[in-house]
């Protein structure tokens, strides 16, 4: 596969879709890990306590993001860690390849790590000569392949099992099989001889206690284990955003990511590690090293609706219900991180000029913060991206504006003056409809006020071709009237026939 | 450490722009509050009914972790006596003789009790080693150990590598057998991290293992014992205590 980029979105997008096959595959994982996710959800009483407790904890930990990861580093060095800070992508893999220069490394394993992803790191250690293998079974066949991950939880799941018979018949010489354990089996004996010789293994973290300078992993194959324990020198690598306060805290996020993932009430191992071992004579790796990773997320922190996206726990929920990435899956995003929160984070990350289209890669319906196990409300967060990206245009559009009004071209200056406008409504408009949609009395309140207004517009049950006004109002607004008839406000919304008594006599559907 | 500072510097300058923000979002965090409380939670009550083993007060602790255990693919096997302990593992032992994963070349952990248990299990082995090396370690067809605590709630076991040379041997061999005592079994995972964090030092690795290594990357089909084991069984130890002697 070709590399897809951010700025194609759209391509992507559209390419994806005549994937019958990968359409398959992906109604097939969103619709399981869906199910799963509900069900294990009712399988706790106290689901939304935990969302909520959980959110509680992160916005804590962002608010004073310097001050755990302070106390992180504190207990972390302690306990015999040596930790290392990486402002952005190159100065990570610089301290990564030093550290594995110093230590004569030569074979690397690696357990899956979206942030080493995010990094390239493996370009980067393989440009310093070092043989590296992904030890996590879907990660070594699209790494076999030449591929990139299509999902958070099964990197693979583009790929049928006929496809992967195939790619281990070339890479690997087995004899053709479409039968999965053997499959399963061959990549084990296989990474087993690489483990064997590993001298050092590299692994992402899932959660990083303050308290005591742990660093947690969860994984269901053993693999992260085999990488944490066998090679003289592990080195995790994290986002900033990782921290949790104390150590009672994992309660909290060990109950919501496993269910909010696969559905599972927990993944087969946990490993929690605190500094290095004790005695020489002990398992486990003589050196362990933490780079703290930045590369844009501090910026985040500058507002509270781009904050929240550093709350995230990778779990995955948020892909499996979005409908965009029901149909796409994650490789039209062009970026590591797909789906919802992708199209959040990659913008945030890479900067909105790269990334421009992927704000818009959704219907805002919603789905994604009603299965966030901690409560990011990506449909907010969109919406602000959407306003900050007009806003730039605008500001483009201004200056070259003016470049040519210097340059005396009129008729250019009249549509670059046209569009000036448009913009203007459309950036009004985004952020007028996420400060009603985010504020329950001004929504009602609005609903209300439109109920009166559209009598005059409202024809047999629609409303029609609101053309003109409308359109010149908010752009985004003509566009959609022009394919399609847009329904008027009903006469009382769900949410006055739910007061009226509706709640009483429905069946309860939600997990929520 | 110019890095170190110059992150810090951000983080603090990001959150001191974004405080004219963070009070205006406050406000509207107020109004959702207020939305949620009005609609409330429709199935609340249906909820708390279907939650299942964990208020099941009839059934002890025993029996909830070794249902949730079995239902992720492990065995539990409770003995009531050191005696019923070394039955157990004969038992165990000699049905993987019958399997293809051979059962014939014993790994042990450092507890010198596995060490007196195997001594009395009469299933003949080819050879019984005390903590081999890594490398030797991927020869061998099953690893024993003791775990240090077990939660019911989830069928999981706790292993803390202070207590124990064990987190190759519970790893490396296709089959693990665990002995824990049922005194060890906590309810939930939030009482099992209570205790581990207790004492003045936290121990370097502990090990949540729950069930055997399992993957379900391939067309969502699930393998077991994809780089872990394929099989684990648990002896739950009923009698005296065992694994802190
Ligand atoms: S945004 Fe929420 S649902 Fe999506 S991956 Fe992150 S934590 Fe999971």
């Amino acid at each position: 596969m070709s590399h897809l980029t951010t700025e194609t979105f759209d391509s992507n997008a559209r390419a994806a879709l005549v994937d019958t096959q990968l359409r398959g595959a992906l109604r097939n994982a969103t619709s399981l890990f869906g199910k799963r996710r509900l069900a294990a959800a009712r399988g706790l009483e106290n689901w939304e306590d935990l969302r909520t407790q959980a959110r509680a904890i992160k916005d804590d930990v962002l608010l004073h993001l310097d001050r755990y990861l302070e106390e992180f580093v504190s207990n972390a060095e302690q306990r015999g860690a040596k930790v290392h800070w990486a402002r952005d992508a190159s100065e990570a893999n610089q301290i990564v390849c030093d550290l594995a220069r110093q230590q004569g490394v030569r074979n690397v394993v690696k357990s899956k790590s979206m942030v080493t992803e995010e990094i390239h790191l493996n370009d980067a250690l393989q440009a310093s000569g070092m043989e590296v293998i992904e030890t996590d079974l879907g990660e070594y066949i699209i790494q076999l392949a030449g591929e990139a991950p299509s999902h958070i939880i099964v990197p693979a799941i583009h790929k049928t099992k006929g496809q992967i018979a195939e790619l281990f018949t070339a890479k690997l010489g087995i004899e053709p099989t479409d039968d999965v354990d053997k499959l399963t089996s061959v990549a084990r004996n296989v990474l087993r001889q690489r483990f064997a010789n590993a001298d050092l293994g590299i692994s992402g973290v899932n959660f990083a206690v303050a308290e005591t300078g742990t660093i947690l992993i969860l994984e269901n194959e053993g693999n992260v284990r085999l990488t944490t324990s066998l090679p003289k020198v592990h080195i995790a690598l994290m986002g900033i955003e990782k921290i949790l306060p104390r150590f009672v805290d994992l309660d909290v996020f060990l109950k919501l990511l496993p269910r909010s993932g696969t559905g599972q009430q927990l993944t087969t191992y946990q490993s929690l590690i605190t500094g290095t071992k004790r005695r020489p004579e002990d398992e486990g790796p003589e050196q362990l090293h933490i780079v703290l990773l930045d590369n844009g997320r501090s910026r985040m922190l500058a507002h509270p609706t781009t904050r929240q996206a550093l709350a995230c726990i990778r779990c995955g929920a948020c892909l499996n219900a979005c409908p965009v990435y029901q149909q796409i899956g994650g490789h039209a995003y062009g970026s590591v991180y797909p789906g919802p929160i992708g199209a959040v984070i990659t913008p945030q990350l890479i900067g909105l000029g790269k990334a421009s289209q992927l704000p818009y890669a959704s219907s805002l319906c919603g789905a994604c913060r009603e299965v966030c196990p901690v409560k990011i409300d990506i449909p907010e967060l969109l919406l602000h991206l959407r306003a900050e990206i007009t806003d730039r245009k605008q500001e483009q559009e201004q200056a070259g504006g003016r470049r040519q009004e210097q340059a005396g071209g009129r008729r250019q200056e009249q549509e670059a003056g046209g569009s000036f406008k448009k913009r203007t409504g459309e950036r009004f408009a985004f952020r007028l409809f996420a400060a009603v949609m985010t504020r329950p009395r001004t929504y009602e309140f609005s609903v209300k006020v439109g109920r009166l207004l559209q009598r005059s517009i409202v024809r047999r049950g629609k409303i029609g071709r609101v053309g003109g006004m409308l359109a010149q109002l908010a752009p985004p607004l003509g566009a959609w009237t022009n394919a399609r008839d847009m329904r008027p406000i009903a006469e009382s919304t769900f949410r006055e026939q739910w007061r009226a008594g509706l709640r009483d006599d429905t069946d309860p559907g939600s997990d929520t | 450490m110019a890095a170190r500072e110059s992150i810090l510097r951000s983080i603090r300058e990001h959150l001191v722009a974004s405080a004219p923000h963070d009070v205006v979002h406050a406000e509207k965090g107020d109004e959702q509050s207020e939305l949620t409380l009005d609609i409330g939670h429709p199935n609340g009550d249906r909820l708390s009914a279907s939650v299942g083993v964990q208020n099941d007060g009839a059934r002890s602790l025993i029996e909830v972790f070794g249902a949730n255990l079995e239902a992720v693919g492990g065995h539990c096997i409770v003995a009531r006596s050191e005696a019923e302990v070394i039955e157990a593992l004969n038992g165990i032992i000699a049905s993987l003789q019958d399997s293809p994963l051979r059962g014939r070349t014993i790994a042990l952990s450092n507890a010198p009790l596995l060490e007196r248990l195997m001594a009395r299990v009469e299933t003949r082995v080819d050879e019984i080693a005390v903590s081999p090396s890594a490398a030797e370690l991927f020869d061998y067809d099953v690893g024993i150990s003791t775990a240090q605590a077990a939660i019911a709630e989830t069928g999981t076991l706790m292993i803390d590598s202070e207590a124990e040379r064990h987190r190759l041997v519970s790893l490396v061999p296709p089959a693990h057998i665990a002995i824990v005592d049922a005194a060890n079994i906590r309810l939930t995972l939030g009482e099992t991290l209570a205790t581990a964090s207790q004492g003045p030092e936290l121990s370097p690795t502990i090990t949540f293992i729950t069930g055997p290594s399992r993957t379900a990357d391939i067309e969502l089909t699930l393998a077991i014992g994809v780089h872990g084991p394929q099989e684990l069984y648990v002896v739950v130890n009923e009698g005296p205590p065992l694994t802190n002697s």
